[in-house]
């Protein structure tokens, strides 16, 4: 990472710590819907930007996790055990279906999450006995960690920061690791990475289960951020929102999950005067985007700073007598 | 003793098209076999059918004795076998250091290791030592997109290099490479197969190449093996010189 | 009996307008790599075109010709050279990123700027009641059945019996080959996506007195298409037809057998478990992998 982007880093998430002392609720209730979201997207950018895979189901993972813990939680279950469970469900799920689907080539996993995420709206929707069916479950409660009670707005956007902080370390350690340099190796040129021993199958398969897990993960915290979740908040919409999400922001850079969440978040408000035809300013927009920068807004950025840059060597010469790049 | 790479009576069939014909073959240990022969002989579909890139429609293939028909390229690669390619070498986002590093963590530990393990997997030093051999030192920390199509065919043999593997299938490694750098490649290539002992099959267009590199050599015509024996008996093959002047 | 019979009958109708859809939407991907994710919207949308003509005063014949012609410029056209075209270079996938927006974008256009309440479609023949051997079997089916027929024969008859159609299967199964033997491989890809268009086209007149016509018709049809593909081997035309046929009298038939709340559910099991046990299909081969 360039010192530019350190330190474009550290004062984003200053800012991200001071606004609430700024904000109305609902100012404060947007910017936790967008922390819990983003954690969605980092998983959905694994799968996606990492692994190359398309996955339609990370709306229906998100609402696997908040209803595992609206469940949970009413029942006695303490939050951060709800939490972990929510986490691991959706990655065994996610292993389940990736296994099969993964297997062969043509971008199957797209058409099998598609329909996963109906499946999963049919099951939400029907089995009333354990989902209240389309009436939903209300007043999934916040939860009390050691003391600390979570119930104001300012309080429980601090825990979805706090987990969204954790979940993205976790994330960029990972990437570090060799299996960062898998993914990128898989992504890049998977029929060399194969000759030379890289097991592509089970990595993408991680990523995928990873990523869904993730998306459980931010149901779990979903659930008591809106306090009343019922089957069409968790369709086919929401996992198209996520996908659009990580390609706005720049599929495959690590950021690009904080950037793209922040924009689709932020664009109803800014559309405002195209009076809700926003959807289709969104979905034309990335159709523009994906024809001449398909690495997103980060990839836009990048591009601009790596040009801005070379200008500025073009012109030093002069001042280094010869010695240039 | 054992054949470190038997072919026993291949056969690949597109559509109509028989590709490779009842092809059969053995690499003893430290050969370096070249297989030439003019364009659509099949060389590079046989080359593809050893490395489970595809699926054979008949005919078997043992390594050390066992067989590995249709296995997967990368359990073929733990195996000790390993291959270069003729065009998409390398990963061009990343380092040339990280590219070997890449080429070599799969070989050791497991999924579970690579996770929590070192960052660079313990081969930094074993990716300096291959970067020296090679002599790609003033590149290590360039992007291997951004070196030149030679340097890139240098790196390609030093990832198929990473792992200490036995056997290396070399497909036209000389393809494309000016000629100061095919000195130095053939250069690397026999200093590495002298030192570590391995056995080479090398698929190739340019003579001086093959004549220079390979112990022996076959030729393939039409998906059919017309020819066999030491490089300077091929160059005076009449069949041999007829099925490339045919063409 | 009487009712199997019915079930059938509606069942081949339907699989029949599956059969269409599918087809299409495998030969636009074995032709350029385009996984049109958008082929279920590509179907909603001709019958708002019949809507619009026929509100501008047009008969319903006209309109549908229009609609026709329409969806050849837009769905095949338009599509191609605006959407499928620029994007090639950049790989398959930002290319199924896009036409995943396109779907979205076409539902939300035809929701805001048309209607998003369920429109009510003429249907082919006035719907009577006739009698076969004690079923009750609707002539509208029957007409379906028939046009649906027609339009499979005279595709089977384009692609196999004329020059055309062999230049276009060629193409579809090895461009550069087909290149190589003289085969004008980009006019034959144009023409694919023509096709396309023209056959959803068709689809959409012959579902949507059934369904209405609604934005949101696009979802199950769309994924009908994509299953029928799948069941009958993602890379073999005559498997569409099969795999569409076969998902729509099962389709039917798990309707009277099923609880009408798990009715869609039925085709998804269908597809997890062709991909689970046969991915290759019910008549495609085994995918070599990538070289």
């Amino acid at each position: 990472m360039t010192r530019l982007g350190g330190i474009l880093v550290v004062l984003a998430a200053a800012a991200a710590v001071a606004a609430p002392f700024f904000l109305k609720p609902f100012g404060i209730f947007l910017l936790s819907t967008w922390a819990v979201l983003t954690i969605a997207v980092i998983g959905l950018n694994l799968t996606l930007g990492y692994a190359g895979q398309i996955s339609l189901a990370q709306g229906a993972f998100v609402g696997i996790g908040a209803y595992t813990v609206a469940l949970l939680t009413p029942a006695g279950v303490p939050f951060p055990l709800a939490f972990i469970a929510a986490g691991f469900l959706c990655f065994v799920i996610g292993w389940l279906l990736g296994y099969p689907a993964l297997r062969v080539q043509h971008h199957y996993l797209a058409f099998v999450t598609l329909a996963f995420t109906t499946l999963v709206f049919l099951v939400l929707r029907n089995e009333e006995w354990l989902t209240n069916g389309i009436y939903g479950i209300t007043g999934t409660a916040r939860p009390n960690l050691l003391g600390w009670k979570t119930g104001g707005a300012r309080d429980f956007y601090f825990l979805c920061l706090g987990t969204l902080a954790l979940l993205s370390l976790a994330t960029w350690w990972m990437l570090r690791s060799p299996w960062g340099r898998a993914f990128v190796a898989l992504r890049e040129n998977p029929v060399r990475a194969l000759s030379l021993g890289l097991d592509t199958r089970r990595y993408t398969l991680m990523a995928f289960a990873i990523g869904s897990s993730l998306g459980g993960l931010a149901g779990a915290l979903y659930a008591p951020l809106v306090q009343f979740i019922e089957p069409n908040s968790f369709s086919l919409g929401l996992s198209f929102n996520l996908l659009l999400m990580v390609i706005v922001g720049g599929s495959g850079n690590f950021f690009g999950p904080f950037v793209g969440t922040l924009i689709a978040l932020l664009l109803p408000e800014w559309l405002r005067v195209t009076q809700g035809y926003y959807l289709i300013v969104y979905a034309a927009a990335v159709m523009v985007m994906m024809a001449f920068c398909p690495t997103g807004v980060l990839g836009l950025l990048e591009r601009a700073v790596r040009a801005l840059s070379r200008r500025k060597v073009t012109r030093a010469p002069a001042l280094t007598g010869g010695a240039g790049p | 003793m054992t054949a470190v790479l038997e072919v026993s009576h291949m056969r690949k069939i597109f559509g109509g098209i028989v590709a490779v014909d009842d092809v059969s073959f053995e690499v003893r240990a430290g050969e370096i076999l070249g297989i030439i022969g003019p364009n659509g002989s099949g060389k590079s579909t046989l080359f593809n059918c050893v490395l489970g890139q595809l699926q054979p429609s008949a005919g078997e293939v043992r390594i050390d004795g066992r067989p590995t028909t249709g296995t997967r390229p990368c359990d073929l690669n733990r195996l000790g076998v390993s291959r270069t390619f003729q065009l998409l070498q390398v990963f061009p986002q990343l380092s040339v250091r990280d590219n070997l590093i890449v080429a070599g963590q799969e070989h050791q530990g497991s999924m579970t290791s690579r996770l929590f393990g070192r960052a660079d997997a313990g081969l930094s030093g074993a990716a300096g030592r291959m970067i020296e051999f090679f002599r790609l030192s003033h590149l290590a920390d360039e992007q291997a997109g951004s070196l030149s199509y030679g340097q890139q065919k240098l790196l390609d043999a030093a990832m198929a290099f990473m792992a200490g593997p036995r056997l290396v299938l070399l497909d036209e490694p000389a393809g494309g490479v000016n000629l100061t750098m095919l000195g130095q490649l053939r250069d690397r290539l026999q200093a590495y197969h002298a030192e570590e002992n391995a056995t080479f099959v090398v698929i190739e267009h340019q003579m001086e190449f093959v004549m220079a590199l390979c112990t022996r050599v076959l030729v393939l015509a039409e998906g059919r093996i017309i020819a066999e024996g030491a490089p300077h008996d091929i160059r005076r093959n009449p069949a041999v010189i007829e099925a490339y002047l045919g063409h | 009996m009487a009712s199997f019979i019915q079930l059938l009958v509606s069942g081949l109708a339907t699989g029949a307008i599956y059969a269409l859809i599918a087809v299409g939407f495998t030969l636009v991907w074995q032709t350029s790599q385009t996984i049109n994710f958008a082929q279920g919207e590509f179907v909603m949308l001709p019958a708002f075109f019949v809507l619009a003509a026929m509100n501008s005063g047009a008969p319903f014949w006209l309109a549908a010709i229009i609609a026709i012609v329409l969806s050849a410029l837009v769905l095949g056209i338009l599509f191609k050279v605006v959407i499928v075209d620029p994007m090639l270079k950049y790989g398959v996938l930002p290319l199924v990123i896009s036409t995943i927006a396109l779907s979205l974008f076409l539902k939300e256009s035809v929701k805001d700027f048309y209607s998003s309440q369920a429109q009510p479609f003429p249907t082919l023949v006035p719907a009577i009641d006739i009698h076969i051997f004690e079923a009750v079997v609707s002539t509208q089916s029957l007409a379906v059945l028939a046009v649906a027929i027609v339009t499979v024969g005279a595709l089977k008859v384009l692609l196999d019996n004329t020059r055309l159609g062999r230049q276009m299967q060629a193409t579809a199964q090895n461009a550069t080959l087909a290149r190589i033997l003289g085969v004008p491989v980009r006019r034959m890809v144009l023409y694919t996506f023509l096709l396309n268009a023209v056959l959803v086209a068709v689809a959409s007149i012959l579902v949507s007195p059934i369904y209405l016509a609604k934005f949101t018709n696009g979802e199950t049809l769309g994924i009908a298409a994509f299953i029928a593909a799948i069941i009958g081997g993602f890379n073999h035309v005559r498997g569409a037809i099969l795999g569409g046929v076969i998902l729509g009298v099962l389709d039917n038939l798990s309707a009277a057998y099923i609880s009408s709340q798990y009715r869609g559910a039925f085709p998804l099991i269908i597809l997890i478990v062709v991909i689970l046990l046969r991915p290759q299909g019910l008549l495609g081969r085994v995918e070599e992998r990538s070289v």
